[in-house]
């Protein structure tokens, strides 16, 4: 039996002292190299469920282990993220005053900042996402789908186990959704990378090997 | 070639980004590291000048009275201290700050008319003035500022004076000033048999015996011999004195604020940079970028604007310095040399302005929750 890559146990999450119940007891367990996306309505939690596998946000009560670790505990979140994790959002989030190049070394100055190759390894990932013509542009001189495609190649920065997308084509158009989605998937099979997507879009969700289904914080049977 | 990316560039572009802002707060800082470079570099200036007073005369040690803010002791201790076998010669003197007309002051020492302070001066004209005469020496700087020469006449706080040599000094604390005999200026002064200090020469080390084990042998020596005095080495009270002390404390008073309104200047400009990039944090948060990176990169931007300031403001100081010594009024006292050692305590000084500026912004950024950070407008 494949071991689980990521598994939530029991997990909690609410705020304004327990007033707002985001999660309400979730179980999850996603192996090794498995695309999984996670759907729901607005509001739902499938968001605070990614923070919390993504090690972005604690859980109020319950735990999330990596590799049967709990995270938090043998190892630290900041840790887990810059060696263990990549994330793409549907807002890009991409430094403005950093060129694309520049922009996928920023994970990179976090775990190796003494480093030499990150140019190196920056120019190799754009390639692979089809941007060796737009490595020196910034952020505003690329289109929507060009500054998703170097989020995904940031994300790669630091070579993760687990990519976590929220709603990675929410802000494209349906060729670049469709383009975007290609590259995701063809990364998971590729590199046998285990892909966590949350999203709206039913096309997507039906790409995916598992598809779980949040609502009211729950994981729907 | 493909860019890499450093912290140091990544710094770089994050000040460059606000312009206006970053050059408005360089300035700020310059402007303040400049008034520590001209004021802490003329309050040293000024030291160096009572130095080369008593190195220009060879004084060893000046006797003053214990407490500091009394000045005056008997001139009768002069004769006690010369009969002493470590002393060659002592001389007394009084110095003070006189207003000489509405717009000039100057130093004005008493001295008499056997003092081997003499041979430190160079008579430029006329002759040296004669005990329990009304007669004055004036520096040439300050012959120069009141426009007067040998034979005419100034008048100091009522009374008439004749002019009798203009004379050029080892420091500008002597060619900025008047010298008169002790007696008169123990009257003008209404400090009959005071003065101010004793200067001592010492007779030279015997062989085998080291100059600073003599120097506290004679010091010991005369402070045996006048209870309740202190003999000083000259050095020690060129750097010791109220006047040395004055302008230290000036300087480092002005210089202080100046620095903490520099200081303010950076402190808001990395709160309002962390604040507009709260959702930049976060992004690096989730990229994986520790709290103490984070800390790091904000404290760098801090201390870049603060050792630009730094830079900057020792240009203006190196400036206003170069303008004091050209100017008749100071240039005796300033020096036109710049000492690296004032440089590199005003680069310390604003990387470490950058660095008190930068703690509190620095800590609030690292503080932020990624989640909460992401989700900022």
């Amino acid at each position: 039996m494949t071991s689980p890559a990521l598994e939530a146990r029991n997990l909690f999450k609410s705020y304004d002292e327990g007033q707002i119940e985001a999660l309400r007891g979730v179980d999850l367990s996603i192996v090794t190299g498995e695309y999984v996306a996670i759907t729901g309505p607005s509001g739902s939690g499938k968001s605070t469920l990614l923070h919390m596998l993504g090690g972005l946000d604690s859980p109020t009560t319950g735990e999330v282990r990596f590799r049967n670790v709990i995270l938090g505990s043998a190892i630290d979140l900041d840790t887990y993220r810059s060696r263990n994790v990549g994330f793409i959002f549907q807002a890009f989030h991409l430094m403005p005053t950093l060129r694309a190049i520049e922009n996928v070394q920023v994970p990179m100055l976090a775990l190796k900042p003494c480093s030499f190759d990150r140019a190196a390894r920056a120019r190799d990932l754009l390639k692979e996402m089809g941007l060796e013509n737009r490595m020196e542009q910034y952020p505003n001189q690329l289109s929507a789908g060009e500054r998703q495609r170097v989020a995904i190649a940031r994300a790669l920065a630091n070579n993760p186990d687990i990519l976590l997308a929220d709603e990675p084509t929410g802000n494209l158009d349906s060729v670049n959704s469709g383009k975007i989605m290609e590259i995701l998937i063809g990364i998971q099979q590729k590199r046998g990378m285990t892909l966590i997507v949350v999203t709206h879009e039913n096309e997507i969700a039906h790409a995916a090997a598992r598809q779980v289904r949040i609502r009211d914080g729950k994981v729907e049977a | 070639m493909a860019a890499q990316l450093s912290f140091i560039g990544f710094v770089r572009k994050n000040l460059w980004r606000r312009r206006l802002r970053t050059l408005l707060t360089l300035c700020g800082i310059g402007m303040a590291i400049g008034a520590f470079v001209g004021l802490v570099g003329f309050s040293n200036a000024f030291e160096q000048s009572w130095l080369r007073l008593y190195t220009s005369s060879g004084t060893d040690i000046a006797i003053i009275q214990q407490t500091f803010l009394n000045t005056s002791l008997p001139e009768s201790a002069t004769a006690k201290v010369a009969a002493l076998p470590t002393v060659a010669q002592a001389t007394p003197m009084i110095y003070n700050v006189m207003d000489l007309t509405p717009e000039v002051n100057a130093l004005v020492y008493g001295w008499k008319a056997d003092s081997y302070e003499f041979e430190s001066l160079q008579l430029l004209s006329g002759r040296p003035f004669h005990d329990g005469q009304s007669e004055v020496m004036l520096g040439e700087l300050l012959s120069g500022s009141l426009h007067k020469k040998t034979g005419d006449t100034l008048e100091i706080q009522g009374s008439p004076f004749k002019v009798v040599a203009i004379y050029h000094g080892g420091s500008a604390l002597e060619t900025g000033a008047v010298i008169m005999p002790l007696d008169q200026l123990q009257q003008l002064s209404s400090l009959q048999g005071k003065v101010s200090t004793i200067h001592v020469r010492l007779r030279p080390a015997p062989a085998g015996e080291a100059p600073d084990e003599y120097l506290k042998r004679a010091q010991a020596q005369i402070e045996a011999a006048l209870p309740g005095l202190r003999a000083v080495p000259a050095a020690e009270r060129a750097g010791n004195n109220q006047f040395v002390r004055l302008a230290h404390a000036s300087a480092w008073g002005t210089s202080s604020i100046a620095l903490l309104i520099g200081i303010l200047g950076i402190a808001n400009t990395m709160a309002m940079s962390v604040f507009e990039r709260t959702r930049e944090i976060g992004i690096l948060r989730a990229l994986g970028w520790k709290r103490g990176q984070i800390m790091i990169l904000i404290q760098l931007e801090a201390s870049v604007l603060g050792l630009g300031g730094g830079f900057l403001g020792i240009a203006v100081g190196w400036g206003a310095l170069q303008l004091l010594a050209a100017l008749p009024q100071t240039a005796g006292i300033v020096s036109a040399t710049f000492p690296m050692a004032l440089v590199a305590e005003a680069l310390g000084i604003s990387i470490l302005a950058g660095l008190i500026a930068g703690a509190i912004p620095a800590w609030r950024g690292a503080q932020l929750s990624p989640v909460e950070a992401l989700r900022h407008d």
